[in-house]
């Protein structure tokens, strides 16, 4: 059986399916409405943090 | 007063039918040129074996992306190469100019962008460091001044620095409209590589601010730019910019009598 990464959202506790292929720097939009942003922890796996910090597109 | 800015595509095709315009123009009243430039940064990084890197912001806008090495050559070509080639072209033509930075006064004080939002090979967002880009805070008018009241044309490369020292690369329309607000010019004139802004098919002859949010969703993104930043301008009290083919002979000279598309207050 295939099984999709995945990790709890800080917020609302649910847990959050991620693409196989996911990078730390990732964005997910979650249903409970807080944008998430995918982070690398210790043991190289991933978990997600409210994204913080970034409030405009840059358009450079 | 007047600022010219000049993209990258008319400074490699035509930049001596702009310059030609800009002696005359400068007879009469002060001139300041703001030029760009990023696609002879590409050509120069290339031949130093510096792949340039481009993004693409979620809304569509693809950009440069400046890493540390990309960043010395950027400065090294801005600040050198063009910047100077347009000084000693105005020498040919007997104009007294001087070429800087931003960086240099300092004139332009940027913040750093830290981390910015991608969309990545995938199609999906993705947060990544900044690099060395950055959004200007504060314009130091009084170099400017003063180098316009000693008679000179001022050549501004689009290089900013932040608190820290640290050099930036800053989009070219964004210094000419901050350069504009901040000087109260009458006149600020965006050079470019196409007749104006275009909808349908047809040039606009003009365009009233209060008419910019209901053009933006029928234009390209990076003519949608520069008239988000073109609006700040006239709010801040530049009396008209033009938007205006760079490629033709006598370019202001037909910008100023009443081609490309005009954008006012009223």
């Amino acid at each position: 059986m295939l099984c999709m990464p995945s990790a709890k959202c800080p917020i609302c506790g649910l847990n959050v399916e991620l693409p196989d292929d996911v990078l730390p720097g990732e964005i997910i939009e979650h249903e409970c409405g807080v944008v998430l942003e995918v982070v690398k922890d210790r043991n190289d796996g991933v978990v997600l943090k409210p994204l913080e910090g970034i409030s405009e597109d840059w358009g450079e | 007063m007047i600022i010219v800015k000049i993209g990258g595509n008319v400074i490699k095709k035509n930049l001596d039918n702009v310059l030609y315009d800009i002696s005359e123009l400068a007879k009469n009243q002060n001139v300041i040129i703001v030029h760009g430039g990023g696609n002879i940064v590409t050509e120069i990084s290339k031949k130093l074996n510096i792949e340039p890197k481009f993004v693409t912001s979620p809304s569509g806008i693809r950009s440069r992306y400046t890493d540390e090495k990309e960043l010395e050559v950027y400065v090294m070509v801005m600040a050198g190469k063009i910047n100077k080639l347009i000084v000693s072209k105005l020498y040919a033509l007997n104009v007294k100019s001087i070429g800087i930075s931003g960086a240099d006064g300092p004139i332009l004080i940027a913040e750093r962008k830290k981390r910015i939002i991608i969309v990545n090979q995938r199609g999906r967002k993705r947060v990544i460091n900044g690099g060395y880009t950055g959004k200007i805070k504060k314009v130091n008018r009084e170099l400017i001044n003063n180098l316009l009241a000693l008679g000179y044309v001022v050549v501004i490369a689009p290089i900013a620095i932040d608190t820290d020292g640290t050099l930036l690369n800053v989009d070219g329309d964004q210094v000419a409209c901050i350069l504009a607000s901040a000087l109260k010019v009458s006149t600020l004139i965006i050079l470019t590589d196409v007749e104006g802004v275009v909808v349908d098919g047809y040039v606009l002859k003009a365009i009233k601010l209060d008419e910019i949010s209901s053009i933006l969703p029928k234009i390209g993104p990076g003519m949608n730019r520069k008239l988000l930043m073109i609006k700040e301008a006239i709010k801040s009290g530049v009396n008209k910019v033009i938007i205006a083919s760079g490629l033709k002979p006598e370019p202001i000279k037909h910008a100023l009598e009443g081609s490309g598309t005009y954008i006012m207050g009223e």
